[in-house]
């Protein structure tokens, strides 16, 4: 009522009267996002939480004695393949219980605290630009900058009380004050600077779906750089906010000025964000679209070819960051004898076998096989959006049938997911070759990736039976995958009961080149998958296509 | 005449929501039918039916002699669809996406294409991402007009549509028509629909509340009738189908429903008739008479409708 009053008399300047303050709306707005959210934001908070306090506990059981952490410190120090997947470690000349925790799980908690923002901030700027909310928003009496700002401040939140939640876990579990304040304020400072990256790439990117993806490889640059960096101490480290975040030292004598290149470098991001997002239109990136061909070339003529076709960014992304892992994670193959000799560390690669080096084989190839089941996911519930978004009704208007329709999709994640892993094999074999010199291991490595194939089918066939028979559920396919990750690598530090575990259908492959294969379960997971989807083909045909 | 689509007692419902309230609906073969209702009515759901995409609770849908739920493949080669909210893959250009969707629906006539392209000034090269919501419509309206099948089906294909444009698709729907295509159409535009239909249908809350030639359903209307007596009119009330009845001055306005009229025009001449104005009922008034819940015709006359006219 009082805005209608105020606002209707004329004044000097009418260009001020005609644009709304820049950041008006902004709270009605942060509210509307927390409501969007409530459920999932409780979910994260809860899992990430969750699992570093019950990590961080399940170290410490297992590092209680000095003589256990003077065992940990000398098989950890100087190790290069530690270094490189972990991070170099501190604190470990003289190891607290504090520093054992941090090494063992804190580049895992920034990695999820980064991706969690990366997600979130996305999905408040960029997607809704692209089924016309935004302008709905943007037409209301809302800043030009409202959006960017209640979504920062909303992801910030969460960021905020993840490393608050953190700080009092830490402390309740024993460890000291100081340590817990510097690992959460840490884990914030990560979170703002990848918020701040994705709302640099949500006004860079042409897309969505290419803004999260932008932010999610500058995240693996990051680890990139801090892994060769860390691998000798070198100075590549400080190029990378998860070095920084890790050099804040929590537990072990804390640089506490390590958080200022975080905050400082998430704020000024977060300043160009907001200055790029004045000089673009909604839904359009900050390049122009290069124009299109006028008309579809010949293969461009089925379901299956636009499925490929709209996978097309993906796959390329995607293959070329497990074909990059693949090839450092071989190279450091040849290191694995020493890791080994590290309990923890053995538990978690599960490097218990005859072998070492095998057993890091094996665990390698599981995390680039995670990494395929992800991309495969994402791919198949390309449906779902495609059902919501409106695109499913003219396609399936014309004689095209919802089993071709959906099988299409998943048969391109399938065909993608077997190149992917061919590759991932091949690269490990390769990197491996880098430092020992023959390229023997090769066709052993393809094959032991390729025996993983039936497991990111039973995902993918998760994913399309959630599609048929819950569309509106059907995201949760990625707990699967989750799930699966949490299995394979946290399983035995969480000391997970077998009946979790046996949830994970990579458990029941073998771990090849550690285990022989074995015809049985392969089949018999392939079999798994295969029932699943047939589930979900019959579903869809017998249910409504939703519009919404 | 065969029917091309009917539709007997469906009922739909999502949840606690009727959509469809025992619909019974024809659209013979070779006419161009509109399809009216206010929003929520169930247009789409009708069509998104019709289509397979959902299936009736109960009740019988034929759409050319099928079973649109258990043969949507076969019958899908026979009809072209274009949706009222058009969402097209970001990334392909228009052109690309008219190909794709003639391909699957069997080939495409390239002449018919680019002619179509030309009239409709589309530039093909552009992405969808950057297209507005009229051009979307026009992608999805080009690859459905250059395919040759028996059923088109246009769910409020120009509410994106310049009235330039609008009249393109006006004469292209007059073109489908003369080759005796069947055409259903869902518009909120009256004028389009009184230029392009044989026959409309009109439907609120689910169900089918007027069918017929607009004539008919002209008739069926009320006629605003304004008199000058000699002497002054009593008794009218005794009468049926007299509406909205007030004086001013020296002259008596009324409303009269079609099957009256002649009743009402024989008791007023018992008055001595001076002057009379009678004006048919616009489409407006036609319309918002079966939108609203039953509006008053005065209500109705001042009120705006959404469409153009």
């Amino acid at each position: 009522m009082s805005t209608a009053t105020t606002r209707a008399p004329s004044t000097a300047d009418p260009s001020k009267e005609a644009q709304p303050h820049p950041l008006a709306g902004s709270a009605i707005m942060f509210r509307f996002m927390v409501r969007l959210d409530r459920t999932r934001a409780i979910a994260w908070f809860a899992g990430v939480v969750g699992l570093v306090v019950a990590s961080a506990v399940s170290v410490i059981a297992l590092y209680h004695t000095p003589e256990q952490l003077a065992n940990y410190a000398e098989l950890v120090h100087g190790n290069i393949a530690i270094s490189a997947i972990l991070g170099r470690g501190y604190g470990l000349d003289d190891p607290t219980q504090g520093a054992v925790v941090m090494d063992e799980i804190n580049l895992f908690t920034f990695i999820a605290v980064a991706l969690m923002a990366i997600f979130f901030l996305v999905r408040h700027t960029r997607a809704i630009e692209e089924d016309n909310r935004a302008d709905l928003l943007r037409a209301a009496p809302v800043g030009r900058h409202t959006t960017l700002a209640a979504a920062s401040t909303w992801v910030f939140t969460l960021v905020l009380a993840i490393g608050i939640g953190i700080t009092v876990g830490m402390v309740a579990v024993g460890l000291p004050t100081a340590g817990s304040v510097a690992f959460g304020a840490a884990t914030v400072g990560i979170g703002l600077v990848f918020l701040a990256v994705a709302a640099v790439t949500a006004q860079v990117a042409a897309s969505a779906r290419a803004a999260t993806s932008a932010a999610g490889a500058v995240l693996g640059a990051s680890y990139l750089l801090r892994a060769v960096g860390d691998m000798r101490e070198g100075w590549l480290t400080w190029l990378s906010p998860l070095g920084w975040a890790q050099g804040v030292r929590a537990y072990a004598d804390e640089r506490w000025w390590m958080l200022l290149p975080l905050f400082a470098s998430g704020v000024l991001l977060l300043a160009v964000a907001f200055v790029l997002s004045t000089r673009r239109d909604l839904g359009a990136g900050s390049f122009a679209q290069r124009p299109g061909a006028p008309q579809a070339s010949r293969w461009l003529s089925s379901p299956l070819a636009l499925a490929a076709r709209l996978q097309r960014g993906p796959l390329i992304g995607w293959t070329l960051a497990i074909v990059v892992t693949a090839l450092f994670m071989g190279s450091l193959a040849d290191l694995a004898d020493t890791l080994a000799e590290n309990e923890a560390i053995a538990e978690m690669f599960a490097l218990t076998g005859a072998s070492a080096t095998d057993g890091f084989f094996a665990t390698m190839l599981l995390m680039t096989g995670l990494l395929v089941a992800a991309f495969a996911v994402s791919a198949v519930l390309t449906v779902s959006r495609e059902e919501s978004g409106g695109r499913a009704d003219p396609v399936l208007a014309t004689p095209i049938s919802r089993t071709r329709w959906l099988g299409s999709h998943v048969a391109v994640a399938s065909l993608g997911s077997a190149l992917m892993l061919t590759l991932a094999g091949i690269g490990t074999g390769l990197g491996y070759a880098i430092t020992t010199g023959g390229t023997g291991e090769v066709p052993a490595l393809t094959s032991a990736s390729l025996v993983l194939l039936p497991g990111v089918l039973v995902l993918i066939a998760v994913a399309v039976a959630l599609i048929g028979v819950a569309p509106k559920w059907s995201s949760l396919a990625w707990l699967g995958v989750g799930l699966s990750t949490l299995v394979g690598f946290l399983g035995e530090t969480l000391q997970l009961p077998q009946w979790v575990r046996n949830l994970s259908p990579f458990e029941h492959l073998p771990a090849m080149p550690l285990e022989e294969f074995d015809a049985a379960p392969f089949f018999a997971v392939m079999l798994v998958a295969l029932a699943l989807m047939a589930v979900g083909l019959l579903a869809l045909r017998r249910r409504d296509i939703d519009r919404t | 005449m065969s029917n091309a689509i009917s539709m007997r007692r469906v009922v739909k419902t999502f949840g606690k929501t009727t959509a469809l309230d025992g619909l019974d609906f024809e659209v013979a073969t070779g006419e161009v039918h509109g399809y009216l209702g206010p929003n929520g009515a169930g247009k789409t759901v009708t069509i998104r039916t019709l289509l397979g995409l959902l299936r009736q609770d109960s009740g019988e849908v034929r759409l050319l002699g099928g079973d649109p739920w258990r043969e949507a493949v076969p019958l899908h080669h026979r009809l072209a669809y274009v949706p009222g909210d058009v969402n097209l893959w970001r990334n392909l250009s228009g052109g690309e996406t008219i190909d794709l969707l003639s391909r699957f629906r069997g080939g495409v006539d390239t002449a018919k294409r680019d002619e179509l392209i030309e009239r409709f000034e589309l530039d093909p090269t552009k992405k969808s991402a950057t297209y507005s919501k009229g051009n979307r419509q026009k992608v999805a309206l080009i690859a459905a007009l250059a395919s040759n099948v028996e059923l088109l089906i246009f769910d409020e294909p120009t509410s994106g549509l310049d009235p330039l444009m609008e009249t393109v698709f006006q004469d292209c729907v007059s073109e489908v028509k003369d080759r005796g295509r069947t055409v259903l159409l869902s518009s909120h535009i009256l004028a389009e629909v009184e230029k392009l239909c044989d026959r409309v249908t009109i439907i609120r809350k689910g169900r089918v509340v007027q069918s017929g030639t607009l004539d008919e359903l002209r008739d069926r209307t009320r006629t605003s009738i304004s008199v000058a007596t000699a002497r002054p009119v009593d008794g009218l009330d005794t009468l049926h189908g007299i509406h909205s009845m007030r004086t001013d001055d020296a002259r008596l306005h009324l409303e009269v429903e079609g099957d009256n009229l002649d009743a009402a025009m024989v008791h007023l001449a018992g008055f001595g008739i001076r002057s009379l104005v009678s004006q048919p009922p616009t489409m407006e008034e036609l319309f918002l008479r079966e939108y609203g819940d039953d509006l008053d015709p005065q209500d109705a006359a001042e009120a705006k409708i959404g469409g153009r006219s």
